[in-house]
Formats: C-alpha cells, sequence, structure tokens
C-alpha cells in the first residue's frame, strides 16, 4: 500500500516536472519558429500574423531573394574552405602533439603542457592586434590560408589538452609491445593510434569546427575582400545595408534562415554526437 | 635510445608549437610589449612611451561606462545563466528517457551563429517585435519599449538573448555532473524523507561542486571576451551603454585605428579576464572543500 503510494507520487512529481519543462521548452523555441515561419511568409502578414503561418500567406520568394542577396553558393563554399582548411590543420597537428606529449614522459614536454593549458583561456582581443599587422607583413590577409593558421594556433591548446587527455588513457603497453615488434613512433601513430582517435576527433571537430563555421570576427578582420566572405560576414554586412532599422524583415527572416540551414541539417543528424562533444569536452577542462 | 626516443616525440608536437608560438603567443606578447610603445603596426621603429596609451585609455570620459557595462554584464549573465542551467538541468535528469528531447531542443540554439542570434533578438525587441506585440495583446501597452535603444533596459535585454543562447551548452555541464552521483545517494535520502529544498542544497550543490566551478569560470571568460553578439545586436549603443571591453579593443583598432589604444584596451582586458577568473577559482575551490 505504502509503496503503490509512493509510486503514485513519483509519477505525479514526473508529470509535473515534464509539464513545466514542456511549456519552458516552448517558449525557448519560439524565436526559433518566429524565425521559421515569417521566413516563408509574406510581408505585410509578419508584422499582423508573428506566429501564425497561414496556407494562404505562405511563400518562397524571402528564402530566394535573400539566397541570391547573400550570393549564398559562394559564401558557403568560402566558409566550408575555412572550416575543412582549420580543422584540417587542428587534427592534425593537434593529434601528433598530443601523441608527442603523452608518450615522451619527459619533463620538458610536461612543462610545455602545462603551458599550453594554462593559455587556452586566454582571450583573443589579446592577440588580434599584433596579429593582424604581422598577417598583413606576410601576405595572409584576405587569404584562406592565412585565417586557418588563425584559428589552428588560437584553438590548438584547448585540441592538444583533449588530445593529450585522451591518449593518456590509452594503456601504455599497447605501444610497447608495437615498439618490441619494431614499430617506429611515426608507425605507431599512423597505424595504431591514429584509428583509436575517431570519438575525440569527433568531439574536437564539434567543439571547435561549429564555433569556426560561425564565427564573425576572424573573418571580418582577415578576410576584407568581399568576395572572400563567410556566411555569416555576408550577413551581416547585408542586413547593414538596410541600416539598424532593418526595416525589411522579409530579407532578415530569409538570410537568418538560410544561413543556418546547414548547421541545423547537422545537428538534426548528428544530436547525439553533439551532445556528446560537448560533454567530452567540459568534463575534461 | 630512450633520449632519441623522446626527441622524435618531441618533433611530433614542433609543427603545432610553432603555429601556437607564431600565431598566437607571440602577437600576445607583442601586444604587451607594444602597449607601451608608439608603434602603429606599420612603422618599423617604435619609440617607448611607458603608460601614456594606458593613461589615455582610462582617461576617455566613456572608460567608465564601458567598464561598469563589462562588470554589469558579468553580474547580469553568470548567476542568472547558472541558476536557470542547473535548475533545468535537474529537471532534466528527474524525467528519465524524455529528457534527451528536452536537452537537444534546449541545446540547439547554442548551434547557431551568434550573428543569426543576434539578428533574431534584434528583431524580437525591435518596436513592431514579437515581444512589445505581445505586451500590447495583453493589455499591458506600458510595458512595450524600445528595448536595445534605452540605457535602463540594453543590458538586461542582451544578457536575456546570451542567456537564450548559451542555455543548453551549460546545461549539459550539470547534467554530466548530476549523472556521476551516485543514485544510492538519493535513495538514502529519500528513505530519511529529505525534502526537495534540502536535497538541492544539501546534497545535489556540494556534489557536483565541480561542475559548477568550471560553468561559473567559463561562462565569465565567455561574457568578457564575447563580441559577435553585442556587436551585431547593439554595437555597444544607445552612445556607450552597452558598450563593452571587448568591443572596444575593435573599435580603436580598426574603426578608429588608433593602435596604441587598441593594444591598451587588450591588455587591460586580459588582466581583466586573469584577474577574474584566479579570483573564481580561489573562492570556488575553497568552497568546495567546504562543502565536500
Amino acid at each position: 500500500m505504502s509503496k503503490r503510494k509512493l509510486l503514485s507520487y513519483q509519477s505525479r512529481r514526473k508529470l509535473i516536472i515534464n509539464l513545466v519543462m514542456l511549456i519552458i521548452t516552448l517558449a525557448l523555441l519560439m524565436p526559433l519558429w518566429y524565425v521559421l515561419n515569417n521566413a516563408f511568409k509574406v510581408e505585410p502578414e509578419i508584422v499582423r500574423r508573428p506566429l501564425v503561418l497561414r496556407p494562404q500567406d505562405f511563400t518562397m520568394d524571402n528564402v530566394i531573394r535573400a539566397f541570391r542577396a547573400l550570393k549564398y553558393p559562394t559564401r558557403f563554399l568560402n566558409s566550408s574552405v575555412i572550416l575543412v582548411l582549420s580543422c584540417f590543420f587542428l587534427i592534425t597537428m593537434g593529434s601528433a602533439a598530443g601523441y608527442g606529449i603523452a608518450l615522451a614522459n619527459s619533463r620538458f614536454l610536461n612543462r610545455i603542457y602545462t603551458i599550453l593549458v594554462a593559455i587556452i583561456t586566454l582571450p583573443f582581443q589579446l592577440a588580434m592586434v599584433p596579429l593582424i599587422f604581422m598577417l598583413k607583413a606576410m601576405g595572409l590577409i584576405n587569404s584562406y590560408l592565412g585565417i586557418a593558421l588563425v584559428y589552428t594556433g588560437w584553438f590548438l591548446p584547448f585540441v592538444i589538452f583533449l588530445y593529450t587527455g585522451f591518449i593518456r588513457t590509452i594503456p601504455k603497453e599497447l605501444e610497447e609491445s608495437a615498439r618490441v615488434d619494431g614499430c617506429s613512433l611515426l608507425q605507431g601513430y599512423w597505424h595504431i593510434y591514429l584509428p583509436l582517435l575517431k570519438s575525440i576527433t569527433g568531439t574536437v571537430l564539434i567543439l571547435r569546427g561549429v564555433p569556426i563555421w560561425n564565427d564573425l570576427l576572424v573573418p571580418m578582420i582577415t578576410l576584407t575582400r568581399s568576395t572572400l566572405a563567410t556566411l555569416p560576414l555576408k550577413l551581416y554586412s547585408f542586413i547593414g545595408q538596410y541600416g539598424a532599422a532593418m526595416t525589411r524583415w522579409n530579407l532578415v527572416f530569409g538570410g537568418t534562415f538560410v544561413v543556418s540551414l546547414p548547421i541545423l541539417v547537422v545537428f538534426l543528424a548528428l544530436q547525439r554526437l553533439f551532445i556528446r562533444g560537448v560533454v567530452a569536452g567540459a568534463v575534461k577542462g | 635510445m630512450a633520449k632519441r626516443r623522446r626527441f622524435s616525440c618531441f618533433l611530433f608536437t614542433l609543427p603545432a608549437l610553432l603555429v601556437i608560438l607564431v600565431f598566437f603567443l607571440s602577437p600576445m606578447l607583442r601586444s604587451l610589449q607594444y602597449s607601451l610603445t608608439d608603434w602603429d603596426g606599420i612603422a618599423r621603429e617604435a619609440k617607448w612611451v611607458g603608460l601614456k596609451n594606458f593613461i589615455w585609455v582610462i582617461a576617455e570620459s566613456s572608460f567608465r561606462q564601458v567598464f561598469i557595462n563589462t562588470f554589469y554584464l558579468i553580474v547580469l549573465y553568470v548567476p542568472v545563466l547558472n541558476m536557470i542551467a542547473l535548475l533545468l538541468a535537474i529537471a532534466v535528469y528527474n524525467v528519465g528517457k524524455v529528457g534527451n528531447v528536452y536537452k537537444s531542443i534546449l541545446f540547439f540554439p547554442n548551434v547557431l551563429s551568434m550573428t543569426v542570434v543576434a539578428f533574431i533578438w534584434k528583431i524580437i525587441y525591435s518596436y513592431d517585435g514579437i515581444l512589445n506585440q505581445f505586451f500590447r495583446a495583453i493589455g499591458l501597452e506600458v510595458l512595450a519599449q524600445d528595448w536595445l535603444g534605452q540605457p535602463g533596459t540594453v543590458l538586461p535585454a542582451m544578457s536575456v538573448s546570451i542567456i537564450w543562447f548559451a542555455i543548453g551548452y551549460y546545461l549539459l555541464i550539470y547534467l554530466a555532473g548530476l549523472y556521476a552521483v551516485p543514485v544510492e545517494i538519493y535513495e538514502s535520502a529519500e528513505v530519511e524523507g529529505v525534502n526537495p529544498v534540502q536535497k538541492l542544497f544539501r546534497i545535489t550543490i556540494p556534489l557536483i561542486a565541480p561542475s559548477i566551478t568550471i560553468n561559473i569560470i567559463l561562462s565569465t571568460i565567455g561574457i568578457i571576451t564575447l563580441f559577435d553578439l553585442p556587436f551585431v545586436l547593439t554595437r555597444g549603443g544607445p552612445g556607450y551603454m552597452s558598450e563593452t571591453m571587448a568591443l572596444r579593443v575593435y573599435s580603436y583598432a580598426f574603426v578608429t585605428l588608433q593602435t596604441g589604444y587598441a593594444l591598451a584596451m587588450a591588455v587591460i582586458l586580459g588582466i581583466f579576464a586573469i584577474i577574474i577568473t584566479v579570483l573564481q577559482l580561489q573562492f570556488l575551490r575553497r568552497r568546495e572543500e567546504v562543502l565536500l
């Protein structure tokens, strides 16, 4: 009897929490619904009925016009090249460095590792100004390579931290037995360790790939030529054209929607990976 | 042999160390060095001017406002964000499997570009935006106002939009902390008849203290260095009422082209971030020890 009562209390509690959570989640979704439904609505209705999409008001106009005005395919390509190049550097250099630090067991490298961990949280603004002048002097302004190297230098300490921590959890015997079999350090890295680093590489891609894809500041200061603009940068300048009042709401809604579409698709496909990645990154930090 | 191996290991770290050194560390050190000179970024020669740049930046009439804004934003953002994220994490923890759905939805804004997030909220807060429409619809016409255009409302409004963006991330970290607590502890507490409030303050919070420490530090550094969202949302306006140190570094460097002041401002921002982090870390670590 008392057990049954306890159960019903438990399930009642669960129901209440669920209800509250449902309301909160819906409230948090409102801004997204606001964009989504208005991206597909004829302009006068946006202000008149901000949260309802009636079939007779449906239009693809906003999205198509924003797509054209943003020169979407070029921007998408720019963003992609920068993302791929940066992530390539982060993963290759980061995993190699993590491998070296974790296996060396040397006081010197451990000290370097401590320094790397300490500089993870230093603000980018502290490096920003001399960095830009240096890039200019090196001819790396308006260059995919230049912007990728900026992200690489900025994010590598954190990426090395993740890889080193992960490789340290792999039993040392693995590498020792490989060495006995005549495997060189490089072979060990390529054939034995790299295949084991898939999950942590996923974490790295999510924790640093998403911010790179979404970033506005670094493209804004390193890519002054408009043909090189990334999606967020183009969105910013394109809506800026219509002034602070942003009177052309249909274009703003259409633009924010098309710019967010790729990440939305990736997120829906890889939700679990995203959530695991954040947790893995934070628990180590 | 061991020596040679160690050297090979060092070679593996070399490319990464070089890139970090050239593209991150050395520019930082140069900021420190050149902030004390009249270097303009182009001239080879730089004359030592001592603290002149710093004095000029601090003496500027709006500096006090910028400093206060940065500080006020921390106060508006960090405690509120962490309290909501913790409560939501506890709720998600308690509902079982359905929690995964809430978790995904609440996390989603975090993968959007801050440029997009800023535009969304710019429209929400605008005069004909959904927020004011809502207040008018429920008869609270008096509350309809220009949220981003007034000194009193701009920073709280900005803070809400950042919380909306960030909440899911911090929720996930708290949730990981909650899952690490052994279930037996809660079960025995239940048997002893501990009420939910006691449970929160006596059991949950002490046991997830490390997650709280991580989150408070991360959210503080995050808000101090945040650029994209405030830049697109208000660009520091109206006047200087929402300008932060991070925005000011940018405007000195790339709008008014005053390199020396930009460097001084960046150094002030860096020192401010380091001091706040160290203070918080010391305080929170001590609390952790007391609680455990």
